[in-house]
């Protein structure tokens, strides 16, 4: 099966080419390195939040923990944008494989949870740090596992392409 | 870069510090006295630590003596392969003090004797025997002086032969290493997933004693810590595999090799940290409280160091081949 040509027009382009073929340190890997500073925020704050939620350092008042959702969302707005960046730079290689649309499919489910959290558990003002974790177990036990999915399948992109560029 | 130079010039730490670290131990449970008990689980966590480069350098002085008349590969692939065991115990030894540190802290007197202690007692004494061995079978390769005939291989003891027999041959583990893609695929994920843990958690204790989110109290934060722990350890067993199984791709790398200088310059870091008094003043800081401006210098530092990890981290594909060597 041939992919959809469009793909090869992104390709074509000068900001594609440049940013896959930039021998600049500032071109390819600086999007990843910044994907990689988005994913420890996101990844990294949601796990503090549902390690706690799971009853891991109890000490930790569960209440000001809602501050993290913000550095969350940033990670999220980081991932986003490089995510985009990522795959104009290589779209026959992202968008032809499977594993990329399962991520896709994982962090919508992760997002989904993280916005529970939020909305379900911290944003109610009502429960007390008992009922917070009773409430939030489940909700935590998906998001730390959603979140391992997302980044397995993102380090599986590496590994599973089946054209790097469109084939000629 | 002259790798034969540093591998040297770091080579007797690991060996003579564990041994050093392991009389103290001794003294320490014979003295009952748990300050210098402390001292030398301290020792060997540090000796852990410069173990790894210790250990990465090797490749590079192999590299450089290679086709140097009267050197033997057999006698480095030997040494390589002590090395390796030598490592595993090593790492093991400095995980395990670092437990026994987190378990004991707070309580600088003698507490009671436990599984962990006994742990690292074992364990520090079969890598100090192990150390050892590493030393004679490095020495072998270039100090003809020491050896007494020609065929040092063929004079070894009986207790080294055991030992050989539990050390892997470097090539056939390499080749382990790289044979599927998924195993390697697998340790790359969960290098990412220790990247995450590490930075949530110290990151976040990092960023509350430089002033942000003061709602958060700082001593609970600091519960996290055996989480980054766990997630340090999980990057540093799959770095090291991966190392193992691509040692001339990391070799000759700019980025892997001021990433592995930065990981250097956080033990140190942490050591500050602990041991200035930059702990203590952070550690019963509640909600809404400042940090001393040394807690949020070693925070500040700690946070830089991090994200320059992950730069050289991301930045060691495209630097491959950067290091030149004097051939």
């Amino acid at each position: 099966m041939v992919p959809p040509s469009f793909l090869q027009t992104i390709e074509e382009t000068g900001f594609s080419t440049w940013l896959r073929e930039s021998e600049s340190p500032f071109a390819f890997y600086f999007i990843l390195l910044f994907h990689t500073f988005g994913l420890a925020l996101l990844v990294g704050a949601n796990a503090v939040v549902d390690l706690r939620l799971l009853g891991v350092a109890r000490a930790i008042p569960l209440a000001p923990l809602k501050q993290l959702f913000r550095p969350m969302w940033v990670g999220f707005a980081i991932n986003a944008v490089t995510g985009i960046l990522l795959v104009i730079a290589y779209p026959t290689k992202s968008l032809t494989n499977w594993d990329f649309y399962v991520k896709l499919t994982i962090i919508g489910f992760a997002m989904w949870v993280m916005y529970r959290l939020k909305r379900e558990i911290f944003d109610d003002a009502s429960l007390d740090e008992t009922s917070m974790m009773a409430k939030g177990a489940s909700l935590a036990k998906w998001s730390l596992v959603l979140w391992f999915g997302a980044i397995s399948a993102g380090r599986l992109l590496a590994y599973t392409y089946k054209y790097l560029t469109f084939p000629s | 870069m002259n790798f034969p130079h540093l591998h040297l010039l770091l080579n007797h730490f690991p060996i003579i510090g564990t041994i050093v670290g392991l009389g103290l131990f001794l003294v320490s449970l014979v003295g009952k006295n748990g300050d210098l008990r402390r001292a030398s689980l301290i020792i060997f966590a540090a000796m852990a630590l410069v173990a790894i480069p210790t250990f990465f350098t090797g490749t590079g002085a192999h590299g450089a003596i290679r086709k140097t008349p009267g050197v033997s590969e057999a006698l480095i692939e030997r040494h390589q392969g002590s090395a390796m065991l030598a490592l595993l115990f090593m790492e093991i030894t400095g995980a395990l003090s670092l437990v026994e540190l987190w378990k004991s802290q707070g309580s600088s007197r003698q507490s009671g004797w436990n599984w962990t202690l006994s742990a690292v007692l074992l364990f520090s004494i079969v890598t100090s025997g192990l150390m050892m061995r590493v030393g004679n079978t490095g020495g072998d390769i270039r100090h003809p002086e020491i050896g007494s005939g020609s065929d040092v291989a063929a004079e070894e003891s009986a207790l080294s032969k055991l030992v050989e027999r539990f050390e892997p041959s470097p090539g056939k583990f390499a080749e382990l290493m790289t044979a599927s893609k998924w195993w390697w695929a697998f340790m790359m994920d969960m290098h990412f997933v220790g990247l995450a843990l590490v930075i949530g958690t110290v990151g976040l204790l990092d960023v509350r004693i430089l002033g942000f989110l003061k709602q958060i109290p700082i001593a609970p934060l600091h519960r996290l810590i055996p989480w980054a722990m766990l997630g340090f350890g999980l990057n540093l067993v799959t770095g090291i595999l991966a190392f193992t199984g691509m040692d001339q791709y990391y070799t000759y790398d700019w980025a892997f090799w001021l990433k592995i200088f930065a990981i250097m310059l956080l033990g140190l870091n942490v050591a500050a940290f602990y041991l200035t008094g930059a702990f203590k003043s952070v550690e019963s800081l509640g909600a809404g409280d400042d940090a001393p401006p040394l807690a949020k210098f070693i925070a500040g530092t700690s946070l830089f160091l991090w994200l320059a990890v992950i730069t050289l981290g991301r930045y060691i594909q495209p630097f491959a081949d950067t290091v030149s060597v004097h051939k």
